[in-house]
């Protein structure tokens, strides 16, 4: 399904916007993702799932990404996505990196 | 089955074909060494002609640690590694924490390396990047290693260029299953007897798929493993940690316990080697000693995983006593899903987790994405022979690295065998490597035809492999066929006999083709005029 912004843009410009998103954004949100997902991922029985799981699963994040930017016929949606999933982690790591006393997850 | 759309194909296509061509070379060249680094203990052992099966945790090391312990400065007693080198000898690293130039954390220590005979061959002090280099026995399948984990480059560029590849990979492999349209059909599908480009297209195809889930688990392990260090720990350890690395290893990797700096001697190391063989049914891999000399000291030892399991096994023993404490995960103290996932990334990647079998295994599906990725190159380069003019720079050049790397890697192995006994293979091996490759790129400027050139290259591959084994029994010194089969090493005989079959084939082939016509013939002209 089209959206108004994308029968607008030409071809070659949609083109281009697929290639950032699918390039240098996925790389961005991707990256945020594996820093904010420690913060709300719970630890586990070891306490290490939290820090565990995003290294696990970055590679397979940043492919989604990719994927999503490739084949997603609206680039809005795919902007929007790669936006929310950017601003909700980056403001995590924000608010942790900006918090006055450092509360570090310990293994149990 | 997943159906897209014909412009969501057509991108699909598109996004396989870039994917492959932009990074396929030096992709083919990280899975070509990836492929032979599956065997490089045995090619370790075939090469420096190891004649020693009992481990050297199978043998006595307490004393052997303590008398380096004796020769050891106190500043890096705090915490000591050990594991096998050579042909059953013991590497022995006392080391303590410390930052390396850059300010990153790091081991500095002293590195003694041990014969099977437990006599000190040669100690170096320094940072661990600098005292774990390649050694005069262990070259070659040094050399292999390095070149598939970071293509010889500094780190983190190495590592980083890697994991580029392996992401592109698993693009290729993502893509590669979205645009069959008929994909249990296509796997079976051969038809050897249509014009070129269609056999060639099924070949990959039918290889790409088989290969498959395959190529995405190395292409994921692999991608993990090169982002691990250089890009996910620094980036974790940010958010969670406050940028304290040492903190995050503590917290995944390391025994929590209760500080007792008082001063007791280590228990006795024999009693914990052979309660882990004992417990696990095989020599340990790899002991480490936290906190070497101290009442609150831990050993932790490694094995591989245990027959019909892929997680690796690690027992942790108190280090005054000896005793045994726990099983645990690789990472974090109790198991847990992070714990098991990170733990089987290893052996899911190397292949090690059921011996020679999935070893074999493997190597072979290492070998299909090889061909995958070369043959998808020049699929690539035959859909567009209407701009052949353009592109046939770039048809000599998968001329040169596919078949020039095998060569240059046979080179070095040649290399190797020559130099080992006069002590000077660390150099050498590498450097016949580079000098290989330098006299594959001078052929292919001056080489009349891409065919020519390829034959030679074949040829001259083929014809080196067969005086492998020679240059093996006769230059390295190594032993032959019966009494390697007497020590229980028949690794070494298959990789004489796998080198001999390999490379009288290529000479057969060879000799079958004749040496082609001088005058310039493209390979993709012949594509052309099948199709015509």
């Amino acid at each position: 399904m089209l959206d108004r912004t994308d029968i607008s843009s030409s071809p070659r410009r949609r083109l281009w916007m697929r290639v950032i998103l699918a390039g240098p954004v996925a790389i961005l949100v991707a990256l945020t993702l594996l820093a904010g997902m420690p913060l709300w991922l719970p630890g586990g029985a070891a306490g290490i799932d939290n820090l565990a799981i995003p290294l696990i699963l970055a590679p397979l994040i940043w492919a989604g990404l990719f994927f999503h930017a490739c084949l997603d016929r609206n680039l809005t949606r795919v902007a929007l996505i790669a936006a929310g999933l950017f601003l909700v982690h980056g403001g995590l790591v924000a608010s942790r990196l900006l918090a006055p006393a450092p509360v570090v997850e310990k293994a149990q | 089955m997943i159906h897209l759309k014909k412009d969501e194909t057509k991108t699909m296509v598109a996004v396989h074909g870039w994917s492959g061509i932009l990074l396929g070379l030096l992709l083919y060249a990280v899975v070509l060494t990836g492929t032979a680094a599956v065997f490089a203990h045995e090619i370790g052992a075939w090469s420096a002609g190891h004649v020693t099966t009992q481990s050297a945790f199978e043998k006595p090391i307490d004393a052997t640690v303590r008398r380096l312990a004796a020769l050891t400065p106190a500043k890096y007693q705090d915490d000591v590694n050990v594991f096998e080198i050579g042909d059953h000898g013991l590497g022995v690293f006392f080391h303590r924490h410390d930052v390396d130039a850059k300010g990153k954390p790091a081991e500095r220590g002293i590195y003694y390396q041990l014969d099977n005979q437990g006599r000190i061959l040669r100690s170096v002090e320094g940072l661990d990047e600098d005292v774990f280099g390649p050694r005069n026995d262990d070259a070659l399948s040094s050399f292999l290693v390095d070149t598939h984990v970071r293509l010889h480059l500094p780190n983190p560029w190495g590592l980083l260029l890697t994991g580029i590849l392996g992401l592109a990979m698993l693009v290729a492999a993502i893509s590669g299953l979205l645009i069959h349209r008929h994909l249990f059909k296509d796997i079976f599908t051969l038809r050897t007897r249509a014009n070129p480009v269609l056999a060639n297209r099924d070949k990959h195809s039918v290889a790409g798929t088989w290969s498959l889930p395959f190529a995405f688990i190395l292409a994921f392990t692999g991608s993990f493993f090169s982002f691990f260090g250089t890009i996910g720990v620094p980036v974790v350890a940010m958010a969670a940690f406050s940028g304290d690395i040492e903190a995050l290893s503590e917290a995944v990797f390391g025994n929590p316990g209760t500080v007792d700096a008082r001063p007791v001697a280590i228990g006795n190391l024999d009693r914990v080697s052979a309660d882990a063989v004992r417990r696990v049914g095989e020599a340990p891999t790899f002991m480490a000693i936290e906190h070497f000399g101290r009442a609150d000291s831990k050993i932790t030892v490694f094995h591989n995983p245990k027959t019909s399991d892929i997680e690796p096994v690690v027992l942790v023993y108190e280090g005054a006593s000896a005793n045994f404490i726990q099983a645990k995960p690789s990472v974090g103290t109790r198991p847990s899903v992070g714990g098991t996932l990170t733990g089987i990334m290893g052996p899911l990647h190397f292949g090690n987790f059921a011996g020679m079998l999935s070893k074999a295994i493997w190597f072979a599906l290492g070998f299909a994405m090889c061909y995958v990725t070369f043959t998808g190159m020049r699929l690539w380069l035959v859909r567009r022979m209407d701009e052949k003019g353009s592109f046939a720079w770039l048809e000599r050049t998968l001329t040169v690295v596919g078949f020039g790397l095998p060569l240059a890697l046979t080179v070095s192995a040649a290399a190797f065998l020559i130099t080992m006994p006069l002590g000077s293979s660390v150099y050498w091996t590498p450097a016949g490597f580079l000098i290989a490759s330098a006299l594959v790129i001078l052929l292919s400027i001056v080489a009349p035809s891409n065919a020519m050139l390829s034959w030679t290259i074949r040829a001259a591959t083929g014809a080196l492999m067969l005086l492998l084994p020679l240059l093996r029994l006769l230059a390295a010194g190594g032993p032959g066929w019966g009494e390697a089969m007497a020590v229980g090493q028949p690794v070494i005989v298959a990789l004489d006999i796998a080198f001999l079959l390999v490379g009288g084939w290529l000479v057969r082939e060879c000799w079958r083709e004749r040496r082609p016509t001088r005058t310039p013939e493209p390979t993709l002209d012949r594509v052309i005029e099948a199709r015509s």
